[in-house]
């Protein structure tokens, strides 16, 4: 699908991703196979800082990635089964995220660009999530609802950007999770065996109750919905079937409230296809929801699967390869990382007008 | 059954649309759907209230001239509602293939019709292209879709209005947006009969409370220097 940009290139094409917005040190390679004509992940590897007590530290997490970067890179070049002179360019995720974390994953980029004289592409975290459940499914033009700790928003593209249809006002929807969890008890950690621990608490519950339902047309407002279920989860601190109807219930509302506003953007719009992306991707309480919602409209419906909902490198490289082909790059000592680099302000060229 | 005399005329993201006719006049009937996805506890409580908040606020504004279907019957129960029927296309579909002029006027009367509508102490909730009907014989536009709406005073509730407005043009027809924009805040200059400033001044704040917003923080924080 590449090939009438690419024209006749001879050799492969190798570009290797990091990642280190928040969370996640991740380092992913893909290969574009010139005889094949295909574009595959060679190589995802990642290590996740899981914070003792607390929410993320943005600096304890920093060093969390310095430590583990060298041999999360030395297992991506494993694994890809290349040798750092193979790559043709170096991809990193400028933004947006937290500062302490984005520099380690630039200054590595930095370095290895110059010193092994590889272009940098720079990338916008959000679009490589978006990007990466584009590429899996070979969807084309759907419906995007992106949900993870930091992110909670539904776009579309047009006119070679992605455009915001409706979003969070406050808080992210994996924020109110994690936020909620912590202050009962129950995280850190947050997953366990892939599972949040919010669901593990909502299978404590039996019944709904009724909790703050804010949606201000596409947009959404989480705030007041965390600080009634805390109130509430203050009184039946003890409880453990008490406490799970809260948790059943913030998520059902948390949830609703997200298929609400995306089926109103669908029909707005008239796409054809929905996709879910971000972390938030692997819950299967939603993915339910969705499915019954774009049933009703006649979409499809696909969501990333856990290895590649969550902050990765394979995403990284792989908006790289875009990038790449359509020249794309920055000179190392512009690499800025941009905290808050929004996802409706990055012009594409492989987007469609 | 009733659904075998008349067509299923359109979907909307809430409702199932079906045409009719009463006594020789034109009817549509907005039937508000279970959702497959909700709770039935929860999903009985919202298709009620909307219902009764779209069916309170259209006659309100019908009753005031603003350009929306008469109601003509309401079945609260079954979450139903019998309005007159819009000759028109939606805004959302039309948008892009309408000229200068034709855009202008459309963006004017809207502002017109949305300054009189706030002036009444009512907000829409989802003001955006899909709930705007367009008549291109007679070029009057009408407001539907009364679900989210609401009465308050807060200026904050009309700016919401007209960000999500703002927004859907930008999301459906990028290039079309400062020309809409501009005519819409003429036309609701003249109607509107609080502080038009302000309320746009609103908006523009609501703009730049995204998350992401890199404008608000230039404000506040010192720009990242080069990485060392
Ligand atoms: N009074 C009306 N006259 C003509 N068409 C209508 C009328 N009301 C609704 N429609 C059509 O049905 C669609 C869905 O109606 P709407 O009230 O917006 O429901 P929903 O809440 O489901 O979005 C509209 O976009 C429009 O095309
Ligand atoms: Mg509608």
């Amino acid at each position: 699908m590449y090939v009438d940009i690419l024209g006749n290139v001879k050799d492969n094409i190798y570009i290797l991703g990091i990642e280190s917005t928040s969370h996640t040190f991740g380092i992913g390679v893909v290969e574009y196979n010139v005889r094949e004509k295909s574009l595959k992940i060679i190589a995802n590897e990642y290590d996740r800082y899981v914070p003792m007590k607390g929410g993320i530290h943005p600096r304890e997490a920093a060093l969390h990635h310095t430590r583990t970067a060298p041999q999360v890179l030395r297992k991506a070049l494993e694994r890809a089964g290349i040798k750092i002179k193979n790559i043709n360019a170096i991809a990193v995720a400028l933004g947006p995220g937290l500062g302490p974390c984005l520099r380690v994953g630039a200054s590595l980029a930095r370095f290895l660009a110059s010193y092994y004289k590889l272009k940098l592409i720079p990338v916008n975290h959000a679009v490589a999530h978006i990007e990466i459940g584009k590429y899996l499914f070979n969807f084309k033009d759907p419906l995007i609802i992106y949900v993870s700790g930091g992110n909670t928003l539904i776009a579309i593209q047009k006119n070679k950007k992605y455009r915001i249809l409706g979003e969070t006002l406050d808080i992210p929807l994996g924020n109110l999770f994690d936020t909620f969890t912590r202050e009962i008890g129950l995280s850190p950690p947050y997953v366990i065996d892939g599972k949040h621990q919010i669901d593990i608490c909502a299978e404590w519950g039996k019944e709904f109750i009724p909790l703050p339902y804010t949606v201000k047309g596409s947009d959404l407002s989480f705030s007041g919905l965390l600080t009634a279920a805390l109130i509430q989860a203050k009184e039946y601190k003890n409880n453990k079937e008490k406490l799970g109807n809260i948790c059943l219930s913030l998520r059902e509302t948390a949830f609703n409230m997200l298929v609400e506003v995306a089926e109103r953007s669908l029909v707005l719009t008239g796409k054809k296809e929905v996709l879910l992306v971000g972390g938030v991707a692997s819950n299967k309480y939603l993915r339910e929801k969705l499915i019954a919602m774009t049933r009703v409209h006649g979409a499809k419906y696909a969501g990333t699967p856990p290895e590649y909902a969550g902050d990765n490198g394979a995403m990284i490289a792989l908006t790289g390869f875009l990038s790449y082909i359509y020249n794309i790059h920055i000179e190392p000592e512009k690499a800025f990382i941009r905290q808050r680099w929004r996802l409706d302000e990055v012009e594409l060229p492989w987007l469609p007008n | 059954m009733a659904t075998q005399l008349v067509n299923v005329f359109d979907k909307g993201a809430e409702s199932v649309i079906i045409q009719g006719e009463l006594l020789g006049k034109k009817i549509i009937v907005k039937y508000r759907v279970k959702k497959p996805y909700r709770h039935p506890k929860f999903d009985e409580i919202f298709r009620k209230t909307r219902t009764k908040t779209e069916a309170k606020i259209l006659s309100e504004l019908y009753m005031n001239k603003v350009n929306v279907p008469a109601p003509l019957i309401v079945d609260l129960k079954n979450s139903i509602i019998i309005m007159e029927h819009i000759e028109g296309q939606k805004l959302s579909d039309l948008i892009e293939y309408m000229d200068i002029e034709e855009l202008k006027t459309t963006a004017y009367q809207l502002g017109l019709q949305t300054g009189i509508m706030h002036s009444l102490n009512i907000y829409h909730g989802d003001l955006t292209l899909a709930n705007i009907l367009v008549n291109k014989s007679n070029k009057k536009i009408y407001i539907i879709d009364f679900g989210l709406a609401g009465y308050s005073r807060d200026i904050e509730e009309y700016a919401i209005d007209i960000h999500l407005l703002r927004r859907s043009i930008l999301a459906l027809a990028p290039d079309k947006l400062d020309v809409f924009m501009e005519k819409f805040i003429k036309g609701y200059s003249e109607s509107y009969h609080g502080n038009v400033h302000e309320v746009l001044q609103r908006v523009e704040e609501i703009r730049l409370r995204g998350r992401y917003v890199e404008e608000r923080l230039k404000k506040k924080m010192l720009r990242d220097k080069y990485i060392e």
